[in-house]
């Protein structure tokens, strides 16, 4: 019971995480009709970010989310106005080509300047836990877990109440309904990028203290990330946070029930059951 | 005609020992110059480097033949092919176990010595090749070094393995299986992982829920930092942690301190050992290089030596010097040499492999007791 305890909790911090990388994709998704396979290696940007911000300046990873979140939103932002723009409303597989190059040039550029070796953020907190009854929590999974949830919370609330969060719902409902009435659609895809540009920034920032950093580590990410939207069903933010969740819990309890070599196994046999029962993913509307 | 008796002569003159100086040796080189495996292929540049320098100190000039098999079996066999065809006594290297592995089989072929000097999958020595010879303890001396001090130091009666899935992590743990098996210990737990996942924590606390007396670990740099944290945070607490790779003996591991003191590892040689040289080749290294030598550098200079003298004494002819390495013993930097057949290995040096334990950051030999730098922590303190 302990230890299903255990590796249930590990894999909740570990799966909020993973819904942040996955709500990136997926508000990209849903605003732009764009599948973004440069996702992973945004997000290796942010781990960089923050392990410069960490061995130069001495800023403390969690804290130094504050530069990473804007940096990586202006990032973000470049990319949607010089490349990704000119995109808008061309062939999928193109739109694809586009953005898988876009994330070469990222990862060959870290290689450059950074070396392919691995690098680790070492803090004196990296490798303490809290003990509650009998279950040890990793202390910075459990810090990003809150900032994870904190930000999430803080979305929620910008997309549901805000005009501009309402627009960009607009916008990913229908681009052209909301063009009609009078919504700028250009800048809220501007806006959309960016924002989830500054999610998989964030999020690769909060996993560097528990992580290595690799310029090649984005696919794996990338990868997780299709599957989490997907699963939650692409354009649903509801659906990529649960998604994330419980790809994290079950890679958790496979490793601990199964065996640590199947545990990729086990998760892509969820993610086709998901789909041949429910296409359109867990939270997705079917738009056939 | 006068080019002929010219050629008689220099032969015969390469013939009589003593006079070897008269004309170098050509030796073949094959090296991971570049590709993936640089990083380490430099350490053995440079230990071979320094190895000619001191040849000639000695009065033996040697004609080096370098190639770069990138970390390609297929391009490492055509520069064997390519040495063979130029004339050289003898081969050293290939580095990497695939390419010395995929070499060896031409040495005979071509009937041309091959000395591997780090090179550690088993097979290379296990097929019978009379030409190959292998200076560095194979990949099962990783496991039962570990295993024996282990217990010596107590008396464990349970192991947990973890590894990463792939050729090094699973042939690794496949021998240290086999070893326990002929000890008595049991095996409590066998996870392997795919390596570069985030989070292990699920599978140590598994293993911690089996409370074994030892935890065997393979896996490279990255992955060792990470599962030691992990396991600090689990509270995962067996007599001894057991590093059986690759990750577990580099300097950016004992620099986490925090994690990785009292952490056991094992490699072919450090500089604190008492062979004879070894101190001195490291300072030496240093002060040439700018970097400290690996095991990597040590094994490559001593094969360079090895070969180097045995082909100029033989003067550069193949089977002589291939019968002057079965025949000959040497004592050097790596300890006393000798190639041996036994345990279904032919021509292996039986190389003892040295245990280290982190004290303090750093790596200190801790077995076998006469080359020790210092005693022993055992068993693993408590996580503070």
């Amino acid at each position: 019971m302990l230890v299903f305890m255990q590796s249930l909790i590990s894999g909740i911090l570990i799966g909020g995480v993973y819904a942040l990388i996955g709500i990136g994709l997926t508000i990209i998704f849903g605003v732009m009709r764009v599948i973004n396979f440069a996702h992973g290696d945004i997000l290796m940007i942010g781990m960089y970010m923050t392990y410069s911000l960490f061995t130069f300046f001495g800023i403390d990873p969690f804290v130094s989310i504050v530069i990473t979140i804007p940096l990586m939103f202006m990032f973000g932002a470049f990319l949607q106005k010089v490349f990704i723009n000119r995109m808008q409303g061309a062939l999928p597989q193109n739109q694809i080509l586009l953005t898988i190059g876009l994330g070469m040039i990222m990862s060959n550029t870290m290689m450059l300047a950074f070396t392919s070796d691995y690098k680790i953020l070492s803090t004196d907190y990296s490798s303490s836990s809290i003990k509650l009854a009998g279950i040890s929590i990793s202390t910075p999974l459990a810090i990003s877990f809150l900032i994870t949830a904190a930000i999430t919370a803080m979305l929620y609330w910008f997309l549901l109440k805000t005009d501009t969060g309402q627009a960009i719902r607009a916008t990913a409902q229908d681009r052209e309904a909301a063009q009609l009435m009078g919504i700028n659609v250009k800048w809220m895809s501007i806006l959309a990028f960016g924002m989830g540009s500054a999610l998989a920034g964030t999020a690769g920032a909060l996993i560097s203290p528990t992580y290595y950093i690799f310029p090649q580590i984005g696919s794996t990410f990338t990868l997780k990330a299709f599957v989490i939207t997907v699963l939650g069903g692409m354009g649903s933010i509801v659906g990529a946070t649960i998604g994330g969740v419980i790809i994290g819990i079950a890679e958790s309890v496979s490793a601990v029930y199964i065996s640590s070599g199947w545990k990729d196994v086990v998760v892509f046999v969820l993610f086709l059951l998901v789909l041949l029962f429910k296409p359109a993913g867990l939270m997705g509307k079917s738009r056939m | 005609m006068t080019r002929n008796l010219l050629a008689l002569l220099l032969a015969a003159s390469l013939a009589v020992p003593g006079m070897a100086s008269a004309a170098p040796v050509k030796i073949g080189f094959i090296n991971s110059i570049t590709g993936p495996e640089a990083p380490i292929g430099e350490n053995l540049t440079n230990g071979v480097t320094m190895a000619i320098e001191d040849l000639k100190k000695k009065g033996v000039e040697v004609q080096l033949m370098k190639e770069d098999d990138t970390g390609k079996p297929q391009i490492s066999m055509s520069a064997m092919e390519k040495l063979a065809g130029q004339g050289v006594a003898g081969v050293v290297g290939p580095y990497t176990s695939a390419c010395a592995n995929a070499v060896s089989k031409l040495a005979e072929k071509y009937k041309v010595p091959l000395l591997v000097p780090a090179a550690a999958k088993e097979e290379i020595t296990r097929q019978g090749l009379k030409y190959v010879y292998r200076l560095n303890a194979p990949a099962d001396k990783y496991a039962s070094s570990l295993i024996d001090a282990a217990l010596v130091m107590g008396k464990p009666k349970t192991i947990a393995f973890i590894y990463e899935n792939t050729d090094f992590g699973t042939s690794t743990v496949k021998t240290a299986k086999e070893y326990i098996a002929k000890k008595g210990i049991k095996m409590v737990a066998d996870e392997s992982y795919s390596k570069g996942s985030p989070d292990y924590r699920s599978t140590l606390s598994k293993i911690k829920g089996q409370n074994p007396d030892l935890v065997f670990m393979v896996s490279y740099v990255a992955d060792a930092i990470l599962l030691m944290r992990q396991s600090r945070e689990i509270g995962l607490q067996p007599q001894a942690f057991l590093g059986g790779g690759a990750g577990f003996t580099t300097v950016q591991f004992a620099k986490e301190t925090t994690i990785s003191n009292n952490v056991f590892s094992t490699t072919q040689w450090t500089d604190d050992v008492s062979w004879p040289g070894a101190k001195d080749f490291f300072n030496r290294y240093k002060a040439k290089f700018g970097k400290e030598p690996t095991y990597h550098a040590a094994c490559a200079y001593q094969a360079m030596l090895i070969m180097g003298e045995t082909a100029s004494k033989n003067g550069g002819d193949r089977e002589k010097t291939k019968a002057g390495l079965k025949s000959g013993s040497w004592k050097g930097i790596m300890g006393d040499t000798k190639f041996e057949d036994y345990d279904g290995f032919t021509n292996q040096n039986k190389h003892q492999m040295l245990v280290l334990q982190i004290q303090d950051g750093q790596f200190e030999t801790v077995f076998p007791t006469n080359f020790a730098s210092k005693k022993p922590i055992f068993p693993f303190p408590k996580w503070k």
